[in-house]
């Protein structure tokens, strides 16, 4: 049976856990809410917290206006090679560098972290240098060309390859599998959650990124979600249901996804935080 | 098997690195047509600038600030969530909904919300506040911003640590008669600090990095750009708005000197004050 005094304990929990959920949700219904208002409405004194007459010009004009399909279409490629390449050669990589024995193995795996500690704007001039040498500026291509690798996920698939047994493959190899078999049919399966978390955390910040889209490719046809939205505060000024609808519009895919596999979601970051 | 990943670092991130190293100490001319090796004239001159010694210190508060509150707060917060109260999954998807936020969206509605007359936050503050073109504050509105999304990431850290302190120690203080708090101070800190650690070097590498809500809240024309202004902003502005990229690499190396010495700092204090079992 709960006391008394755990009750009440509980209840001055839920009330702080509630006043702080409800902070965190401010934004998005005042997104949604400014996106369906008038312009007028949305700036309105005193402030108006609903709108009269839900109105969907926001989200017409924002698409008429921009170019909301190629942000997605971009956007989704992007994201969609930033996560499937990492994903195989990492996870390639990391069984190699756990399971087989060469020379120097040691000496690229520590230069591979390295790598991990350096901010990405340092990147940033050396990439479009790079980019613009190969004609790539203001293409769909260079939005990704440079991402199909993870250091970071290399590392944590290391890590859980390291801690199976051993045992397991020398098994299969006594069954004739080669290791190409052995990574994919028996290894893989294995690390299963470690993948899962990788695509993840791949996807989203593939999804979210905006420096790089925004300092290589400037016409409206080659841009992302995050830079295309950056680009209607200088089109729209102050026409705040438009800007809300532009950005009501880039988050939802992802929120979607996220309500879908939250569980995934959640444990896979709290995965990889904990193995890594 | 590990080609492709070792070719793609060494190309796409490992070369950078040095060419970056390279582009500070040269000077370009003709859109990088013609380069001269300058030794540190570029060093030199950023040094004598006030400007980039307010972009320092502009990172550096951001920092100080972001850090500490954002790792106080998601420990708070898993700590309340680690109680045995109902709905503790409804609550980590609230908290965790801003991380899968995009940030240049979430941007957009901060400013809305901060506006000075017509904002949501002084109608509830019962202030007429300016927000966003104030210097101080506006440093303030991007702490606030980046503690909102950071909380739901860290908060779940945090609680995967506490649910990972095994129950026997607290069951054997039980025994022991130990209070509430003392458990906390004893058993709980000194359990959780490896995750804390891990927790903060993440936290600090990326907040040296903030770019995303400098560029759309603040915005370019803002008066109160000088006293926000990070150096990753100020590396992008003169990299990419005035095309000095010879400039715009000394600022950035000055970063990388900055978090690998960070790094290097947290690695040689980690043995002394972080716990492991």
């Amino acid at each position: 049976m709960i006391s008394s005094s755990a009750r009440k304990a509980h209840l001055v929990v839920h009330i702080i856990l509630i006043i702080s959920a409800i902070a965190m949700l401010v934004p998005f219904v005042w997104m949604v809410l400014t996106s369906l208002k008038t312009t007028t409405e949305a700036t309105q004194i005193p402030i108006r917290y609903l709108p009269d007459a839900p109105s969907l010009r926001g989200y017409i004009e924002a698409i008429k206006q921009s170019e909301f399909p190629h942000y997605y279409l971009n956007t989704i490629i992007s994201a969609v090679m930033k996560t499937v390449f990492p994903v195989i050669f990492s996870s390639m990589a990391a069984y190699a560098f756990a399971r087989i024995r060469f020379p120097g193995s040691s000496i690229l795996f520590i230069l591979l972290l390295s790598v991990m500690m350096v901010p990405n704007p340092v990147f940033y001039t050396p990439q479009y240098m790079m980019m613009s040498e190969l004609g790539l500026v203001n293409t769909v291509t260079a939005l990704w060309i440079a991402s199909l690798i993870s250091p970071f996920a290399t590392f944590l698939l290391r890590q859980f390859f390291m801690s199976i047994s051993k045992e397991l493959e020398e098994a299969s190899v006594l069954d004739g599998c080669n290791p190409f078999q052995i990574y994919w049919h028996i290894m893989l399966p294995l690390v299963r959650s470690a993948l899962v978390a990788i695509v993840i955390i791949q996807l989203q910040w593939a999804w979210n990124e905006l420096q790089w889209p925004l300092i290589i490719n400037s016409s409206p046809e080659k841009m992302t979600l995050s830079s295309g939205i950056a680009t209607l505060v200088s089109m729209f000024g102050t026409d705040y249901p438009v800007l809300m609808a532009g950005a009501f519009m880039a988050v939802v895919p992802m929120i979607i996804l996220f309500f879908i596999f939250q569980k995934q979601f959640i444990e896979g970051i709290a995965f990889s935080a904990t193995k890594g | 098997m590990i080609a492709p990943t070792l070719i793609g670092t060494l190309v796409f991130w490992g070369w950078p690195v040095i060419q970056s190293i390279l582009l500070g100490f040269q000077h370009s001319e003709n859109f990088g047509t013609v380069n001269h090796w300058v030794g540190f004239d570029n060093y030199a001159k950023l040094f004598r600038d006030k400007e980039f010694w307010q972009n320092l210190r502009n990172t550096l508060v951001y920092v100080a600030m972001f850090v500490p509150l954002t790792l106080v707060l998601s420990t708070l917060f898993a700590v309340l969530l680690n109680t045995k109260i109902k709905g503790v999954s409804l609550y980590r998807v609230i908290f965790f909904l801003p991380q899968v936020t995009m940030p240049a969206a979430a941007a957009m509605v901060w400013v809305v919300l901060f506006a000075k007359d017509f904002g949501l936050i002084n109608h509830l503050l019962g202030t007429h506040i300016a927000w966003l073109s104030n210097g101080n504050y506006a440093m303030l509105v991007l702490v606030i911003v980046g503690v909102w999304g950071a909380i739901g990431m860290n908060m779940l850290l945090v609680l995967a640590g506490l649910q990972g302190i095994p129950k026997s120690l607290y069951e054997a203080a039980d025994i022991d008669g130990a209070k509430r708090f003392n458990k906390f101070r004893y058993i709980t800190i000194p359990m959780l600090t490896p995750t804390l650690f891990f927790t903060s070097i993440i936290l600090l590498i990326g907040a040296t990095q903030i770019f995303d809500s400098i560029y759309l809240i603040i915005g370019k024309t803002n008066v109160a750009l000088p006293s926000v202004r990070s150096l990753v902003y100020a590396y992008y502005q003169n990299s990419f708005i005035y095309n000095d990229r010879n400039y715009g690499a000394a600022i950035i190396n000055i970063l990388l000197v900055i978090n690998l010495a960070l790094t290097g700092i947290q690695f040689a204090f980690q043995k002394k004050w972080v716990v492991y079992d």
